[in-house]
């Protein structure tokens, strides 16, 4: 019987149990005959183990809702049908008609729900911490717009226009993630030419409908925001108010159209 | 087609996603550009159900359309340079608390995976971690079988030399101080 001669290619094979069932045994007696073979076999075994080691626990982790939805959803969510909430507050929105009444009218409407605030509040503190930065406010800048929103809108389960805020003079800048209150939200900034910049920070978070302006108690830059049952925005900056409220309302119906929201 | 025969394939292709989760972790180390490229291959899978023949076990459909759209988005990073924006998030990424809980010997071994040529690590996770057989992987890759062995065997000279040469710099980082 002539046993085949083997190499280090055989170590492989019979790693991956490719290693036909009436060679093995001539093979076990080439490796005791080898002892480098044997060690490399060994440690290649030990790699292999620690791999599978490595990654098992993926498959007890709980699949995210975001795949799930992804195939029981009816093909992909921005195909979907426009949930009622959102042609309501589209529809509440333009019935609101006038922004300086806007303001004045609906600053204190549904100011007790907390969620509300506390989106606002986080809006506020991610833009004093990015808008502030000169040279890296943003993660990922503005020149591709269509990557930017496919990413943000991916990881925060919504779809993503970046408003075009030309006629504003508020030029998009980029965008970024931010902690949202426990989930994650996109923050896209813009800057005019005089260096102000505003925040439009979107969240896929929302306990009841509601809308209004937002200052710290300390002062500082005012949130406009819009709430509703898992979705929130707010427009952050520092702007006098009436511009504030324009620019705001432009970003929101936008942001609403392009979630293919605002056609009631 | 709002069918029952629609919807035995969704399930069937629900109780895929652990595998599928698995496969892109050990492709990509973080876990949202992992779980990103699951949702863009279930995506495209749904778009594409008429392509999967009645009968056939779903895994080795859902792979492959993964395997290409994980090979489109290297190239596209190589292509636009965006190697920074992903290396940044598997960076942060090490500030989560889930990876912190890693151990020292796990995060080299995920380390050098990664340094491995997309090619290489996905023909060795394919068959080390996910257990498919040569036959099986080289028909999802789209390649002959001696070439998936020879980047498996490639693959593993590649990672252990990696993981020797963190060992080694591990050691003199200890001497050093």
């Amino acid at each position: 019987m002539t046993a085949r001669s083997f190499t280090d290619r055989d170590i492989h094979l019979a790693l991956d149990g490719e290693l036909p069932e009436d060679e093995r045994a001539a093979y076990q007696m080439w490796l005791e005959a080898n002892p480098d073979m044997k060690a490399k076999s060994l440690r290649f075994a030990a790699d292999n183990a620690a791999l599978r080691n490595l990654f098992a626990g993926v498959l007890e982790e709980p699949v995210p809702s975001r795949l799930v939805t992804a195939v029981n959803g009816d093909g992909p969510r921005r195909k979907q049908a426009t949930p009622w909430w959102r042609m309501a507050a589209a529809a509440a929105l333009l019935i609101a008609g006038g922004v300086g009444g806007y303001l004045a009218g609906m600053s204190g409407i549904g100011m007790g729900a907390d969620s509300d605030d506390r989106m606002a509040q986080l809006a506020i503190a991610a833009h004093q911490t990015f808008a502030a930065d000169k040279n890296r406010p943003v993660e990922v800048d503005g020149s591709d717009q269509a990557y930017l929103t496919g990413w943000l809108s991916k990881r925060t389960g919504l779809t993503l226009v970046a408003p075009d805020l030309t006629k504003n003079g508020f030029t998009l800048l980029g965008g970024r993630l931010v902690p949202a209150n426990g989930s994650t939200a996109a923050l896209m900034l813009y800057a005019d030419a005089e260096g102000n910049r505003i925040s439009v920070y979107v969240v896929a978070e929302g306990t009841e409908r509601s809308k209004g302006t937002f200052t710290l108690a300390s002062g500082g830059p005012e949130a406009v925001y819009w709430q509703d049952e898992g979705y929130g925005c707010a427009i952050v900056g520092t702007l006098p108010p009436e511009q504030m409220g324009v620019v705001a309302k432009d970003a929101y119906k936008q942001l609403i159209a392009g979630a293919g929201l605002a056609r009631s | 087609m709002r069918s029952a025969v629609m919807d035995e394939k969704k399930a069937a292709i629900l109780q895929e996603i652990p595998r599928l989760r698995r496969y892109a972790r050990a492709l990509l180390r973080d876990r949202d550009s992992a779980d990103d490229l699951v949702q863009d291959s279930l995506e495209r899978a749904l778009v594409r159900m008429d392509n999967w023949r009645t009968g056939e076990s779903p895994r080795r459909w859902l792979f492959t359309i993964m395997h290409h759209l994980f090979i489109d988005q290297m190239r596209k990073v190589s292509r636009r340079g965006e190697a920074s924006i992903l290396s940044l998030d598997a960076t942060e990424a090490l500030a989560t608390p889930a990876t912190q809980t890693e151990s020292v010997a796990s995060r080299e071994i995920v380390d050098a995976l990664q340094q491995i040529s997309p090619d290489r690590r996905a023909a060795l996770v394919m068959v080390a971690i996910e257990g498919f057989s040569y036959a099986e992987a080289a028909t999802m890759l789209g390649v002959p079988a001696g070439t998936l062995m020879s980047r498996i065997a490639r693959g593993r000279e590649e990672l252990r030399g990696l993981l020797d040469d963190q060992a080694r710099r591990r050691a003199i980082r200890i001497v050093e101080k």
